[in-house]
């Protein structure tokens, strides 16, 4: 008697066989970049400017934002400006992953009940996306920093491992808020009010360093605080982020991702049921 | 000697009669809510109580079934019988309830037609998202695009966008698609009736081809001709249940004096 390639057998709260499951999702890598480049570009579809959507979208929105700080700080110098879009970036690639991964796993309910695949290409494809829509921002970001006259340094290479701690935020937070979404479809309607608190907790309209240190201490508990002041140090002042922002910032991705996926992975068998 | 590669290379070879699928004792249950007014006033009353206001459903009972490679297994079935529920423990969709199921090989599911498929893009980015998603790589739906867009019979359609498409031209890109996947076993659930007669026989005509010694195919139909003329065997499943499993004519016969649909020539229409 031969040994099966496949068992299945009742459901039971707990990890799959982590070698299997990764190659499986290996084998599925070109899956998961098609289906977030049709996604993506589904969401501009039939517009006037398609595609272009992509850099409009960043520059409206520093541009709306850059009113609100001039009007309500009355200053605006070249730095605050560009602590403003640099930040507002950079929260929007962790914002999105959320926003797009909140109902990747409910949305994607065909797929899932007529096909067997690690449902996690769902979440993870969100985080794509968002990506996707983060990289246009950053060649916009470095034409305004240019023409705002700031110094560029080699201290910006920073801004690798913080982009890279900033993605596996972004995954995580995906993961974990699509499968809880599966159980709990209210966190849908919560998120827009969690992310804007986001936004307004998070040094963006203003500086980490504008903050009391009695409110900074209270921030450790914000994931993201600390990676947008590392990476306002490195985009905006061209510095080497300070070793505590990067450190905070990689415990707290590392944390929401491992707790996410374990999250995920023990229960996504029991997802085809329940939709 | 039997391969038992993962892989879906076309090379991989399996004895004839060696085992594909066993499902032993397989049983599956659902839980449905069944809140009449799914309320917050309801909810809050029942979380007092302690009350589920859910319905524990049997899709699938103490099921027993072996399909053999070389066998073409043919399923069915009243509407509720189970049917798609037990391809989707078969194929690793859904997780049995009790039992335990072995898949010997690679399997592919056409489940629905289209899946993965995104309308907004165009025929010919649709093929390559829905191969991938059934499993092929890039460099196989390259090798295969043209036969799958000759298979359509689509013409310059390919290059619009689907939501432009007639139902009939959607289903028949995404039978082609599907078709196109080449694994060990192969399930399909009521996914030949598409298009209109000439491509309905195509596609059968396609299913034929797909039977070979070294493959198990599992097809559900409510069209009993097309069960009799391509299956080598038959399944009857009834509320769950196994009910009859053996020669097509015999048990279809049961089937149909079981439901009194015999004498009725509407219940044989769809090819």
């Amino acid at each position: 008697m031969s040994t099966p390639v496949a068992v299945y057998e009742p459901f039971r709260a707990g990890l799959p066989p982590l070698g299997a499951y990764l190659r499986s999702l290996w084998a599925r890598r070109s899956f998961i970049a098609e289906f977030s480049r049709s996604e993506l570009r589904e969401q501009n579809y039939g517009s006037v400017f398609g595609q272009l959507w992509l850099v409009l979208n960043p520059l409206l929105l520093s541009g709306v934002y850059f009113l609100l700080i001039y009007i309500i700080g009355g200053q605006s110098d070249s730095t605050r400006y560009g602590n403003l879009t640099a930040s507002l970036f950079l929260f929007y690639l962790v914002s999105n992953s959320l926003t797009g991964g909140v109902k990747s796993i409910t949305a994607g309910q065909r797929l899932i009940l007529n096909t067997a695949f690690p449902r996690i290409m769902l979440p993870i494809s969100a985080m794509v996306i968002a990506l996707f829509k983060f990289v246009p921002t950053l060649a916009v970001f470095f034409v305004m920093r240019t023409v705002l006259g700031l110094n560029y340094s080699w201290q910006m290479f920073w801004a690798i491992p913080v982009v890279l701690i900033a993605l596996l935020m972004g995954l995580g937070m995906a993961i974990l808020i699509s499968c809880i979404n599966v159980y709990f479809r209210d966190i849908a309607s919560f998120l827009p009010y969690m992310t804007r608190s986001l936004l307004y907790l998070s040094p963006i309209l203003y500086q980490a360093s504008d903050l009391s240190d009695r409110l900074r201490s209270f921030e450790i508990a914000n994931p993201i605080f600390y990676l947008l002041d590392a990476w306002s140090q490195v985009m905006v002042y061209a510095q080497a982020p300070d070793l505590f922002s990067l450190l905070h910032s990689l415990v707290w991705a590392l944390a929401i991702f491992i707790i996410g996926t374990y999250f995920f992975l023990s229960r996504e068998r029991d997802f085809a049921v329940r939709l | 000697m039997i391969s038992l590669s993962a892989s879906k290379s076309l090379s991989s070879t399996h004895a004839a009669h060696a085992l594909a699928v066993s499902v032993q004792n397989v049983g599956l249950t659902y839980t449905t809510s069944i809140d009449n007014r799914p309320t917050l006033k309801a909810r809050l009353k029942s979380l007092g109580h302690g009350k589920k206001h859910t319905r524990v459903v049997n899709a699938l009972n103490q099921v027993n079934l072996d399909v053999h490679y070389g066998t073409v297994l043919g399923v069915i079935g009243s509407n509720g019988a189970g049917k798609s529920s037990l391809m989707r423990v078969i194929s690793g969709i859904v997780p049995p309830s009790q039992g335990r199921v072995e898949v010997h090989g690679s399997v592919s599911t056409l489940l629905a037609l289209g899946v993965g498929f995104n309308p907004s893009m165009t025929g010919r980015a649709n093929v390559y998202l829905g191969g991938l998603a059934a499993g092929m790589s890039r460099a196989e739906i390259d090798q295969q695009f043209d036969a799958i867009a000759d298979f359509s019979e689509l013409g310059d359609a390919i290059d619009a966008p689907m939501r432009t498409y007639s139902s009939g031209m959607y289903a028949r890109l995404a039978f082609s698609v599907a078709a196109t996947v080449q694994p060990d076993i192969l399930i399909v659930d009521e996914a030949l009736s598409t298009g209109d007669a000439h491509f309905k026989e195509k596609s059968l005509n396609r299913i034929k081809e797909l039977r070979t010694a070294d493959r198990a195919l599992i097809l559900v139909s409510h069209a009993m001709a097309t069960i009799e003329d391509v299956c080598n065997e038959v399944a009857w499943l009834h509320k769950g249940k196994l009910m009859a499993r053996g020669n097509p004519a015999e048990v279809i016969k049961q089937y149909r004096e079981f439901t009194n649909t015999g004498k009725s020539s509407a219940a044989n229409e769809d090819v």
